[in-house]
């Protein structure tokens, strides 16, 4: 018996192989982007702001949260599926969190993103409602629930301690809010490559029928990504509210489409099956280093969003300008 | 190469010739230095294994892919077809493989879909159905209704609407790429009969089939291709069979099927009792002895299928019973069928979107069905992960180049390999095969049934079922005939003939027939 090549690039799912141009090109626009900010600042301040060890952690303690968003939101895309209804399913985490407060703020808020995302799941895998549709649905019925809840108003409640200090606290000068993502980083790298569900999740996306009648649990490894990205907007939300010490209506719409450009930019298929949890990271960087210099070069929010929307289209039409046509 | 021996046919003038014709994808060599040419007004057949370079021939004559050197002429004038649109409007349409209409249109949009007639801008829905309506006239099908969805209709009529189709296009040339493969016998006559009017109107057909005697039953002329050359050419009739498989793989063959087992099965394995489901499966009582071989066969669509779905758990709301080594054993789904207990496996109908997910590496394709095992705990573990790949492809002699590239990257014969090893890792009791050998290579077709025998003689129960009557007879012990959803005869040793199997297939006297010949002069072929 004769032992099988395999090549060196797939030995190790962390290096770069050949089918990572995505990631390489989102590298390159992370640089491009550095450097018009860093010209920008030099002619204007006469200082790289842009490249200070402060400036760059600051930025990826505000990514953190967008980061954990995408982390959830990638294991849905790879399925073939989305998740809309991370908007609301991160207000309701936040809202019930400083609701409940104390010790069990931070369990309640995950427990909202793990309920939510359950029912999203259900739906998908058993009532075989088309995600996008079902978590629209629910996404409106958490935001009904809310405004319930609330009564209208604003929310009258604090983020407790806790959800303060993972916001915005710091570990020997690291944000801790960069920890939490670095470890839901390390877990989905980890469950993606070296599980059996995460191996699933591929097959799923690729080919659903094929991976049920190869005996894949297919409706728990769809009901699990549901859940895990529940819990991430979850989290995300209660570390949110943590960040501006109370939850607020509408906390969350500004995460949904971020999340899903990120997660396309690193180069994930968005009718799933491939996809890479190293270019989540690096979409996510560059989603925020774009919006940050857009931010420091005073462009008007309008123009932000114009250039914001160009960029994803742009990135999208590269990827796509790679692939065959025919087959 | 191009030596054309003289006669009828060969006096007729080239319609399509290519010169010296080669295509390289990266560093694979498809098509080598060929030069082929197609004679105006008659049907010619390409043959030869899978990776022989038959698809590349028809994608670069129908403009799908461009050839990296060479020459392509119709009728004697020099063209070149940058996409398949230009090749349509020079008259050349090829009907590919995969059906290409869709579903939930009508049989007239479809026909017309790529230059529907118009009216001041709009689609003249009146003219288009016309259209179609005296289309389907000239390939017979005068009772195919145009404004019926394609959903609607029959995988045979499908495929006399996809003929009528490429007729809109008003071809010269029609090339079929294995167009046959998804047919019965008799849809399979009729489209033959469809070519050969075809062929009498002035139209070049080319054909591509791996079923030796539907060439044999159309073709004017034959080519063989092997590994990216073309081999030969000659009139239907100048070669026998034996030689053209000679020729196809270049190598010696045994005998076609290996010898069956004499001894009786005693110990039965796998027994089915009284399943029925919806109106498609009627009461079926069959038991599968250890290592025995018992083919399913019968007409297309009489309930074969889904009496392999239904023992694997795949369809909902199955009646009756079965039994796995004595016990009862609940269908629920296909995890629970390949469960320790069960130990059941599939290999479906279609290993495209229901065997492999093809952009998806050899390796995650092979241990999709295994993960559960392989894993310790939380994870994978890599070292046994390594050892079943090697283990799926040294006993399945897969030709891999890597195990890390995509399975798409593999031949057709390569990947239903790659189906086979996947479930030979989960160690089967047993094996439910649906049609494992369509639009396979000789070669890889004789593997398998060498395999299934192998498996067998290590005391797997083995559910084959086949649209090949002569794989019936070679591989199996014992075949059970399906009419209308329920098994009509069990035919066993020598009573296993084609007479037999087709009699009791159309339901006729079937136990007659089996008496009468059973025993008989005409034994197994």
């Amino acid at each position: 018996m004769t032992d099988a090549v395999r090549n060196s690039a797939g030995e190790s799912r962390f290096g770069l192989g050949p089918e990572d141009k995505p990631i390489l090109v989102a590298s390159g626009f992370v640089l491009v982007i550095l450097a018009i900010g860093t010209a920008y600042t030099l002619v204007t301040q006469g200082s790289a702001t842009l490249l200070s060890p402060t400036y760059l952690l600051q930025q990826l303690q505000v990514g953190a949260f967008l980061g954990i968003v995408a982390a959830g939101m990638m294991l849905v895309i790879l399925l073939g599926h989305i998740d809309l209804s991370v908007p609301w399913t991160l207000a309701a985490a936040a809202m019930m969190a400083t609701a409940v407060g104390g010790g069990a703020a931070i369990p309640v808020g995950l427990a909202v993103g793990l309920l939510v995302g359950l029912v999203n799941g259900f739906g998908v895998a058993y009532l075989r409602i088309p995600s996008m549709i079902f978590t629209l649905g629910v996404n409106a019925v958490m935001r009904g629930l809310m405004v319930a809840h609330t009564g209208g108003f604003a929310p009258q409640t604090a983020a407790t301690d806790l959800m303060q200090w993972l916001a915005v606290g710091k570990v020997l000068g690291v944000p801790a809010a960069l920890l939490v993502w670095a470890a839901i980083s390390v877990g989905v790298v980890l469950l993606l490559n070296r599980t059996a569900t995460g191996r699933y999740i591929y097959a799923i996306g690729n080919k659903e029928a094929a991976a049920y009648l190869a005996g894949a649990p297919t409706r728990r490894v769809i009901i699990t990504a549901f859940a895990l990205c529940g819990m991430a907007a979850g989290l995300a939300g209660t570390l949110l509210a943590g960040y501006s010490t109370k939850a607020y209506q509408g906390m969350g719409d500004a995460y949904l489409l971020p999340a899903i450009a990120a997660v396309v930019i690193g180069g994930t298929h968005i009718l799933g099956g491939k996809g890479r949890y190293l270019g989540t990271l690096i979409g996510v960087i560059l989603i925020v280093l774009l919006n940050s210099v857009l931010s420091i070069m005073q462009m008007p929010e309008a123009g932000r969003q114009v250039i914001y929307g160009g960029v994803i289209i742009l990135m999208l039409l590269v990827y796509g300008r790679g692939q065959k046509v025919t087959q | 190469m191009m030596e054309v021996s003289p006669g009828a046919e060969s006096s007729r003038p080239d319609h399509v010739a290519l010169r010296g014709v080669t295509k390289r994808y990266g560093g694979v060599t498809a098509l080598e230095d060929v030069d082929f040419s197609c004679a105006l007004g008659s049907i010619h057949a390409v043959l030869g294994e899978n990776g022989a370079g038959k698809s590349t021939l028809i994608k670069i004559m129908s403009g799908v892919v461009q050839p990296s050197a060479g020459e392509m002429f119709l009728d004697g004038a020099p063209v070149s077809f940058p996409n398949p649109h230009a090749a349509n409007d020079a008259g050349v349409v090829c009907i590919f493989q995969e059906l290409s209409l869709l579903p939930d249109l009508s049989v007239a949009d479809n026909i017309s879909i790529g230059d529907p007639p118009r009216r001041f801008g709009m689609i003249d829905a009146r003219a288009q159905r016309r259209r179609a309506e005296s289309l389907l006239a000239r390939i017979g099908c005068e009772d195919v209704n145009p404004l019926l969805n394609v959903r609607d209709l029959p995988l045979s009529r499908r495929q006399m609407v996809e003929i009528a189709k490429a007729l809109a296009k008003d071809p010269t040339v029609l090339i079929l790429d294995e167009a046959t493969s998804a047919l019965t016998a008799a849809d399979v006559d009729r489209v033959f009969e469809i070519l050969r009017l075809l062929r009498d109107d002035g139209i070049s057909i080319l054909t591509i089939s791996h079923r030796m005697h539907e060439i044999e039953a159309v073709a004017d002329r034959c080519s063989v291709f092997r590994n990216g050359r073309h081999i030969d050419t000659f009139d239907q009739g100048a070669r026998s069979a034996d030689e053209i498989v000679q020729m196809m793989i270049g190598r010696e063959i045994a005998a076609q099927f290996p010898e069956k087992q004499q001894t009786p099965h005693p110990d039965t394995v796998l027994e089915i009792d009284h399943l029925s489901w919806e109106d498609r499966l009627k009461s079926v009582t069959l038991s599968a002895g250890e290592g025995e071989i018992i083919g399913l066969g019968g007409l297309d669509g009489q309930g074969q299928k889904e009496l392999l779905l239904a023992l694997f758990g795949v369809l909902k709301g199955v009646s009756g019973a079965v039994r796995i080594g004595g016990s009862a054993v609940a269908l629920t789904s296909p995890r629970n069928a390949k469960s320790a207990g069960v130990r059941m496996a599939l290999i479906p109908e279609d290993r495209k979107t229901e065997g492999l997910m093809l952009p998806m590496s050899i390796t995650d394709n092979l241990v999709i069905s295994s993960l559960d095992a392989l894993s310790n705990g939380l994870f994978v573990d890599r070292k046994a992960l390594e050892t079943a790949v090697d283990d799926g492809v040294a006993r399945m002699q897969i030709k891999v180049g890597s195990v890390d590239d995509p399975v798409s990257t593999l031949s057709g014969g390569n990947q239903q390999k790659v189906v086979i090893a996947k479930w030979l890792l989960t160690d089967p009791k047993v094996i439910l095969l649906n049609d494992p050998t369509r639009g396979i290579d000789v070669g890889t077709k004789q593997e398998i049934y060498k395999l299934l025998r192998a498996l067998a003689a290590d005391g797997a129960a083995i559910l084959f079922y086949s649209t090949d009557y002569e794989e019936l007879i070679g591989c199996c012990d014992r075949v059970a005939v399906m009419y209308d959803g329920a098994i009509v005869t069990v035919l066993a040793g020598d009573a296993i003939t084609e007479t037999n199997i087709v009699a009791s297939a159309l339901n006729i006297e079937a136990q007659d027939a089996a008496k009468t010949v059973a025993g008989g002069p005409e034994a197994t072929p």
